[in-house]
């Protein structure tokens, strides 16, 4: 679906993403993870056609992006971080007007309401939606022409843990569909959750480009925290694949002396912490 | 096709947006002008009414569509749609145009006027070139306040030629500047082929312009302040 060489494009005379190549196959959920200013919406913006001064190839879809025509549009679905709707409409009325701006025929509209959860508020004017709401109306804004490819800007930035859930279903359900979906995000467990494969970008490079889990594994094995009382408290940790060699664990065990025992793996976070010496967050 | 669908919600938006009924309104304050002045400066009051109201009225709400919807990051929508510039530019200006002809065609059968078509094609004339200029306009600007500055030398450059040429004040040559040709067909005078020829040119040119900066609005991402 989406094929990057030597990708280069800066605003001003200094590099803003630098020599970048990676392909996207169809049907994959592809994160594009890194601090804020990294070049992640700038990435996003050239895969989207709005940035055509590049230099190198991106070819989305079979269509080099600089070379891009309007009906390149028919097939992709943007979800920016912001509410792109016209607030006097009723969530309904929006839908119904970009649905109309494609010559694909829309998905149902009552249909996608009710999967965000908005058939309640279908018919209330955009203004009285609060952030989230308008959040997942323009998440369904996005998937009105069912494209083949979704590019997703924070889907999940300002959202409660409960229509977090529903965003992340959605994208998941999309995914099954067939969908390709790119995610731009500096949510660290959303990538971990949703992604099959993320780029950590960092001063307009990929710094590592795997599955969250592949890159978890690559920092080492999960670690095992135990603590025990001997007049005071006292904890120690070992990795977990040598946890049959720690002598004083099997004594602690043996004697049931322990007091808590947690294993921890590596996050997302700590990966990249480990390779860029920066944090996510 | 594209091009009517977004045609016809341009006018929804405009109808919600209570642009109808505004227009309504004043339609009926200038009908009462027209109906209280004398009946031979029928003709003049209602040229100057029309060129001034319907058919300039593309110049402020052009202007405040374009700011509304880049508030709203919309343009970022249509950036990423399969709309054209030129459908975008169309179905704004024909849409707005919609409103001048009708409120036109009102205010010219009122004061009864000769040559009712060359005040009504003058006008769609004329709100197309407003239109465009507001666009234009529109393009660089971030507020309101903003906004109605840089109307300033538009109005300048446009209403006062055009008012001095309907008084027969100006030069003979002037009646060769667009606005002025524009301004003598809302009057019911038929123009020069050349006159027309000028305007029409004139409005290529700025559909031109109107292209670009539609393009610009649409790859910047920034909002405005209203």
């Amino acid at each position: 679906m989406i094929q990057v060489k030597n990708l280069s494009f800066s605003y001003t005379k200094q590099p803003f993403i630098s020599d970048m190549s990676f392909s996207v196959s169809s049907g994959e959920i592809f994160g594009f993870l890194g601090p804020s200013g990294a070049g992640k919406s700038t990435l996003q913006k050239v895969l989207i056609g709005m940035l055509t001064t590049y230099q190198g190839s991106a070819i989305v879809n079979g269509v080099e992006c600089r070379e891009r025509t309007k009906n390149f549009y028919e097939n992709i679905g943007v979800d920016f971080e912001f509410s792109t709707m016209y607030e006097k409409l009723t969530a309904k009325e929006n839908l119904r007007f970009f649905s109309s701006l494609y010559e694909k025929k829309s998905r149902p509209i009552e249909q996608l309401l009710e999967k965000a959860g908005l058939e309640h508020d279908a018919d209330k004017r955009v203004s009285d939606y609060s952030k989230g709401m308008k959040a997942r109306l323009n998440f369904i804004k996005a998937l009105l022409h069912d494209p083949l490819l979704l590019c997703l800007d924070e889907p999940t930035s300002g959202l409660d843990p409960t229509n977090s859930r529903v965003m992340k279903d959605m994208i998941l359900e999309e995914k099954a569909k067939g969908k390709t979906i790119l995610l731009t995000t500096h949510n660290m467990q959303d990538a971990a959750e949703l992604c099959d494969r993320v780029a950590f970008i960092v001063g307009g490079k990929i710094c590592a480009l795997d599955s969250p889990h592949k890159l978890i594994m690559s920092k080492g094995a999960t670690t095992v925290t135990y603590t025990w009382m001997e007049n005071e408290e006292h904890s120690a940790s070992c990795p977990l694949d040598c946890l049959s060699a720690d002598e004083q664990l099997k004594r602690l065990i043996a004697e049931n002396r322990l007091q808590s025992i947690h294993s921890s793996e590596p996050t997302l976070n700590d990966i990249f912490m480990d390779l860029t010496g920066r944090t996510l967050l | 096709m594209r091009l009517s669908r977004l045609f016809l919600w341009d006018i929804r938006f405009q109808r919600k947006y209570g642009f109808y009924f505004l227009y309504a309104v004043l339609t009926a304050i200038y009908a009462f002008i027209l109906f209280a002045v004398p009946g031979s400066w029928k003709e003049k009051t209602a040229a100057i009414l029309i060129f001034s109201d319907p058919a300039a009225m593309g110049l402020f709400f052009m202007g405040a569509i374009i700011l509304l919807e880049k508030s709203q990051h919309t343009p970022c929508a249509f950036a990423v749609s399969p709309v054209r510039e030129a459908e975008y530019i169309i179905a704004k200006a024909g849409s707005l145009c919609a409103i001048s002809f009708i409120v036109a065609a009102i205010l010219a059968l009122i004061a009864n006027v000769d040559n009712l078509h060359i005040v009504l094609l003058g006008t769609i004339l004329s709100s197309t070139i407003f239109t465009l200029l507001s666009m234009i306009t529109a393009t660089k600007i971030s507020s309101l306040n903003q906004f109605i500055l840089w109307t300033i030398p538009i109005e300048i450059v446009c209403f006062v030629p055009a008012m001095l040429h309907l008084f027969e004040i100006t030069p003979t040559w002037l009646r060769y500047y667009p606005i002025n040709v524009c301004m003598d067909m809302v009057s019911g005078y038929a123009p020069p082929i050349t006159g027309i020829l000028e305007v029409i040119v004139l409005i290529v040119i700025l559909l031109v312009f109107s292209k670009k900066s539609v393009l610009k609005i649409w790859r910047s991402m920034g909002g405005v302040k209203l």
